[in-house]
């Protein structure tokens, strides 16, 4: 059984919950079931802990510290999992299921535990070639092909591994409260939430989700953490018509994210196929598609946010670059974009360590509020 | 701890290489553009992956000390602008470097590191609608390239299309401005007359007209056997003495200016397309009008009148340089542009020619020496325009243009020598009057009146 399985996650959230603070047991509202969470996970921490979580709510550099690589190449504010006991660990694990839907808070445990699995199989092992023989589990790597020799630091920074789900880092900005916003971000490789809380509200912009390996098996179980993001979006492909698909298709390459980290702030100029030339049922799809991302966040947060894209879906850009099919049950290997008014969806496979279609990185943003600045800044 | 068994029991589905986190064997070089009103800005990413990063890195650290100056920063930002071609409206403009931000060395042997480089563009004022044109050659071998514009901010601003090759390495874009000042309308004339001449190489075709005036020696020909008479005065039906400086200046203005005029018309006229230009037949006629000033300088065919003459044949000899014009294989309206610096170019020479020759006519015609000039060139332009003729008509070859281009090629030691041989008449007309009397002598054949001799004499 999974230890950070949702169900065991939620129950250990629930009792920190109701033997730590009686007086929250009434909360109602998902802004005070995550203000609760957050304080129950601030009183299981030591002062010191306490004060390398918290920021100030206005700390712009801590809240563009995040990112899609290893936490050894880009340290992310806050405190690991890894220097957290089992109290702390799940009272950190509950305040984000807390923020998040059932669906989302799964999708992050499925990207850490990817990373478990990359830890496990490639840690300490030089990279391979571009070819598609996998080694057999458990034989040794060969030598690196034809690098010239230069071979990235596998044996990673000293102090430690640099994957695994240990490596999850979890910070606080500003106090949490039903109604003065605050901050909850918690990332490490290939994740970073960056939830911002004001009053009712939630907002997920900017978040990045990856995977790598983007395919694996937990338990006799195959798991694609990103695997809907995949699907969903070749299917509306297929839904096109040829002269839709004309449009929608772009005739270069992406090779990787336009908007990834530290880029906040910039809308580009959008590109492929309207929505407003898509019929109901296509524009449907796609919405199913933006919903993989705005999802992530808790239900009635998630509801109002599929409600304003919904609005502007007639204003939502649809754009694809690379290959038109994908291997059964594998994801694509081609890149795509959702644009509109208030919505970047990039979805970015990665060429690096092979077979694209087992690597990706996504990122999730509103342009007109990333971190809230959109509420906040009045 | 759960985690390690967890991480047994995944099975790797199929790890085709190792992963790692970071680029590998590309270098990403990602650039967003603003446009504003009267400039670009542009910011670069680049992140050359673990495998490129030596080769970066070698051309990066110049002196391979393992430490990345400042100097060494610039030079490197400074490289990458050189390498990016970039055009407004298809005229080439240069990048002005902002900054430059480098990584740890360690950060970019990982693969990890991220060059920042800012520069900006000015842009001229141009037309509503216009055309960007970036084109990297900075490590294509191993680069991958996301160019990108903003949304502008400027509401005048309306991005159109972008445009861009497989590699992203060619990035075209295309958009809308509006909300012009005066200084926008002012400016827009003279960038579109600038585009037209642009577009044709103004300098070219300028220099195009003089050489066409310089070599085609049969259009400075008619100039020349008409000019020769151009000091003298007419009594009866020949050629008499000097007619006086001003005089003499003015008839040479006039004519020279009506065959500007006249060549001019037919110019523009079939370069534009309104007249069909039959190349041999015009070439015919040119040759005739050789003839026909030469049969002038002779005698007065035409006394006073040579102002319409030249403007007549002027109108002929445009139509050779339009078809001179044509042969360039210009758009309309880059003819129009062409005409201009072509006929400017044709002006130029002629100017430079007639005012070689001019101090030496108006001088040496006011001695009897002058008839042996003016014979001895009308003898000479006739003979050559009757070659032509017989060339251009018949099919025949003869030695003309040796002949002609001969004595053309030494043109400026000819002006030179002219020029020296008249002060020299003009100084002293007595050490002229050998001249004098070979030209009593053969009156017969000379067309010189007999007033005139006795006048200079």
């Amino acid at each position: 059984m999974n230890v950070f399985s949702m169900r065991t996650v939620r129950g250990l959230a629930t009792f920190a919950v109701i033997g730590s603070s009686v007086a929250t047991a009434s909360a109602q509202t998902p802004t005070s079931r995550i203000v609760s969470a957050a304080n129950t996970f601030l009183s299981t921490l030591s002062e010191k802990q306490r004060q390398s979580v918290l920021y100030s709510f206005d700390d712009e550099k801590q809240r563009a510290t995040w990112s899609n690589l290893p936490t050894s190449f880009v340290p992310r504010g806050g405190i690991p999992l890894r220097d957290m006991n089992a109290a702390q660990r799940s009272a950190a694990m509950a305040l984000v299921s807390a923020a998040l839907s059932a669906k989302g808070f799964e999708k992050v445990q499925q990207i850490m535990e990817g990373d478990e699995v990359l830890k496990a199989t490639d840690s300490g092992q030089p990279p391979r070639g571009n070819n598609g023989n996998p080694p057999p589990p458990g034989a040794p790597n060969g030598p690196p092909p034809g690098n010239g020799g230069n071979r990235p630091p596998m044996g990673g920074p000293p102090g430690g591994a640099m994957f695994g789900k240990d490596l999850y880092y979890i910070s606080i900005l500003g106090k949490p409260s039903e109604k003065n916003p605050w901050m909850v971000q918690f990332g490490g490789h290939h994740l970073a939430l960056n939830i911002t809380i004001a009053g009712e509200r939630g907002i997920l912009t900017p978040t990045l989700t990856g995977a790598q390996p983007a395919l694996y098996t937990s338990n006799g179980k195959t798991v694609r953490p990103l695997g809907q993001e995949s699907d969903k979006a070749l299917a509306l492909l297929n839904a096109l018509d040829e002269n839709q698909k004309k449009q929608a298709i772009l005739s270069f390459r992406l090779a990787d994210l336009v908007l990834g980290p530290g880029q906040d702030g910039k809308t580009i100029q959008p590109e492929g196929l309207k929505a407003s030339t898509m019929n109901d049922r296509q524009r449907a799809m796609l919405l199913d598609v933006i919903s993989e991302w705005a999802d992530i966040i808790h239900e009635s947060a998630a509801a109002a946010r599929m409600a304003e894209l919904r609005a502007d879906i007639n204003e939502t850009w649809f754009a694809w670059s690379g290959p038109t099919t994908a291997a059964p049950g594998k994801n694509i290997t081609a890149y795509y974009r959702i644009q509109g008014p208030h919505l970047v969806i990039e979805y970015a496979p990665q060429t690096l360590g092979g077979d694209p279609a087992l690597h990706v990185h996504t990122m999730y943003r509103d342009p007109t509020n990333d971190y809230g600045r959109g509420l906040t800044a009045k | 701890m759960n985690a390690r068994l967890l991480a047994g029991a995944a099975i790797l589905l199929s790890l085709g290489a190792g992963a790692f986190a970071h680029r590998l064997d590309e270098y990403l070089q990602a650039t967003i553009i603003t446009v504003e009103k009267d400039r670009i800005q542009a910011s670069m990413r680049l992140i050359p992956g673990v495998a490129v990063a030596p080769v970066v890195l070698a051309s990066i650290d110049a002196n391979g000390d393992g430490v990345i100056s400042e100097a060494e920063q610039q030079t490197y930002a400074e490289r990458v602008l050189r390498d990016l071609s970039i055009t407004v409206d298809g005229e080439s403009v240069r990048p002005t470097l902002v900054s430059e931000k480098f990584p740890p060395i360690e950060q970019m042997k990982e693969g990890l590191g991220e060059i920042q480089i800012e520069f900006t563009v000015d842009l001229p004022p141009g037309e509503p609608e216009r055309r960007i044109v970036f084109e990297s050659h900075h490590q294509n071998e191993r680069s991958a390239y996301l160019v990108n514009c903003l949304v502008p901010n400027d509401p005048n601003i309306r991005i159109l299309t972008q445009t861009r090759n497989e590699t992203q390495s060619f990035y075209q874009l295309d958009y809308a401005q509006s909300g012009g000042s005066s200084r926008f309308a002012s400016w827009k004339v003279w960038s579109t007359v600038r585009g037209w001449m642009g577009a044709v190489g103004f300098a070219c075709v300028f220099r195009l007209g003089m050489r066409h005036i310089a070599e085609g020696t049969d259009h400075l020909l008619f100039l020349l056997a008409l000019l020769l008479p151009a000091p003298l005065m007419v009594i009866g039906s020949r050629w008499a003495g000097f007619a006086g400086v001003r005089q003499s200046l003015l008839r040479i203005l006039k004519v020279v200016t009506a065959f500007t005029v006249g060549h001019s018309i037919t110019l523009a006229l079939a370069a534009l397309g309104f007249v069909p230009v039959p190349s041999r037949p015009i070439e015919v006629l040119i040759a005739v009008s050789i003839f026909v000033s030469a049969a002038h300088a002779l005698r007065p065919l035409f006394p006073g009148r040579e102002a319409a003459i030249a403007a007549f044949f002027g109108l002929i000899h445009g139509l050779a340089f339009a078809t001179t014009l044509a042969e360039l294989g210009l758009g309309r309206w880059a003819r129009v542009a062409g005409i201009l610096g072509f006929n400017l170019g044709i002006e130029t020479m002629q100017l430079i020619v007639v005012a070689a020759i001019m101090p030496s006519l108006v001088l040496m015609s006011r001695t009897s020496a002058y008839q042996f000039l003016r014979i001895g060139g009308a003898l000479f332009a006739g003979f050559a325009s009757l070659g032509w003729i017989a060339e251009r008509l018949l099919g025949v070859h003869t030695s003309v243009d040796l002949l002609v281009n001969g004595v053309a090629h030494r043109g400026a030691w000819i002006a030179v020598g002219l020029f020296l041989v008249s002060i020299v008449c003009w100084r002293y007309p007595q050490n002229s009057n050998w001249l004098h009397r070979v030209v009593l002598k053969h009156r017969s054949v000379f067309s010189a009146g007999p007033e005139a001799q006795e006048r200079n004499g």
